[in-house]
């Protein structure tokens, strides 16, 4: 049996069971080559789950809006299960209200191309299962992509000007991340307003700066935001250099240790502070 | 859009506005120190007192920058020293990510500082003033993040 079948039984024997009260998974998209995630509640419909390049999201960040729905079983590769241990950390979801059905990836595909994000993938498989489906995929070399910046300040602001000028705000990055919970988003708030609307190159850049904050050593580097992006903005630039600076300066990477505090919720008396006067 | 301007040299007699944040149980007291002392320093600062330097988010800093400051001080107490045991502790890695994504969207280093300051260093805040504000006249006015006029 292809993976394919074996998920869809499992999941299918899940449901019959009563053991968990939803899948959440992908099927198919309406247009062809795509994905969409999937929510089933009745064993006959397991026969519309996929896993395969196809599938572009990260399904960790629908898990909490369905959270109400009872036990839930997920189909996680290595990012997404990275996600959920991340979302697990931070208090948005119940370990024992979660059966992870971890899958191996051997990448995500847009138009017949490897995504960039999972062309320096470290991960591949789940990182936290309550069971594999299907083979493990050979863990991949050290391919730790410097984050691309020009040599002079001046330079990396014309570079990186170029990419945040583009922004029209839609806000597709923050609806594909399932770091991004907050009930009021800063850029939402208006008392006091955070961030100004428009789409000048300041508040641009002052929106991608602070998204990119927040991602420090909570992003997975999944690409979810970048694929979703309409104006092909290259948001994983701004990822890496925050997944980075919580690597270099914090020693953590995101979501690979459940153990560990999040990065900016904690403190270390020997942090490094050559910066500070 | 508005490009930058890095060939422009520094406006004649520019002098810089910088916004400085001060914790009120250090730096605050330092800056105090200071002014009692009779040390002189620029008049470039611009000072707002805050409860702790925890409570400084990142994005007073840029807004800061975006609505007409040349430069940006962030001042609390010495690792150790805080009145709220923690609080300098938790903003030195909010701080040290700020710090190095404004480095890497090409802010010049030196827009924003970042300094330790005791309520017993009022010697060291004039002296901190007195550079930060040299620092941001070499590097002239801040354009690049501010924002256009409507």
């Amino acid at each position: 049996m292809s993976r394919e079948e074996l998920l869809r039984d499992r999941c299918r024997q899940l449901l019959a069971d009563g053991a968990v009260a939803m899948v959440v998974g992908w099927r198919a998209g309406s247009r062809s080559g795509t994905a969409q995630p999937c929510f089933i509640t009745k064993p006959e419909d397991t026969a519309q789950l996929i896993c395969d390049e196809r599938c572009s999201q990260n399904i960790a960040g629908y898990l909490a809006r369905v959270k109400h729905m009872g036990k839930l079983a997920v189909v996680a590769r290595g990012c997404d299960s990275r996600s959920i241990v991340c979302l697990l950390k931070e208090r948005q979801l119940e370990r024992d209200r979660l059966h992870i059905i971890g899958v191996g990836c051997t990448g995500i595909r847009e138009n017949g191309e490897l995504s960039d994000a999972c062309s320096t993938c470290v991960q591949p498989n789940p990182v936290l299962c309550d069971e594999m489906v299907g083979e493990a995929t050979p863990q991949p070399g050290a391919i730790a992509k410097p984050a691309e910046t020009g040599p002079t300040p001046d330079t990396r602001w014309q570079e990186l000007s170029a990419e945040v000028a583009r922004c029209i705000r839609c806000y597709a990055c923050r609806q594909a991340c399932p770091n991004c919970y907050c009930p009021v988003c800063f850029v939402d708030a208006t008392q006091p307003q955070l961030v100004g609307k428009t789409t000048g190159l300041s508040d641009n850049m002052v929106f991608h700066i602070m998204r990119a904050l927040h991602m420090a050593g909570r992003c997975v580097e999944c690409g979810a935001c970048s694929r979703a992006c309409p104006m092909q903005i290259d948001l994983m630039r701004f990822n890496r250099e925050a997944a980075r600076i919580a690597r270099e300066r914090f020693g953590t990477s995101a979501g690979m240790n459940l153990e560990e505090p999040p990065a900016l919720a904690a403190f270390d008396p020997n942090d490094p502070q050559e910066f500070i006067r | 859009m508005e490009e930058s301007h890095p060939a422009e040299p520094p406006e004649s007699g520019f002098e810089p506005k910088i916004v400085a944040f001060l914790c009120n149980w250090c730096s605050y007291a330092g800056a105090d120190l200071a002014g009692i002392s009779r040390i002189q320093y620029p008049a470039s600062i611009r000072v707002i007192r805050v409860p702790c330097s925890g409570r400084v988010d990142p994005f007073h800093i840029l807004q800061a920058l975006q609505h007409g400051a040349d430069g940006v001080l962030v001042s609390g107490c010495h690792p150790g020293d805080c009145h709220y045991l923690t609080g300098n502790y938790v903003a030195r890695r909010r701080f040290a990510v700020l710090n190095d994504l404004l480095e890497f969207c090409g802010i010049e280093p030196g827009r924003v500082t970042f300094a330790w300051v005791s309520a017993s260093e009022g010697e060291r805040f004039a002296q901190l003033v007195r550079e930060v504000t040299a620092r941001v006249k070499t590097l002239g006015p801040n354009r690049k993040l501010m924002l256009e006029p409507l």
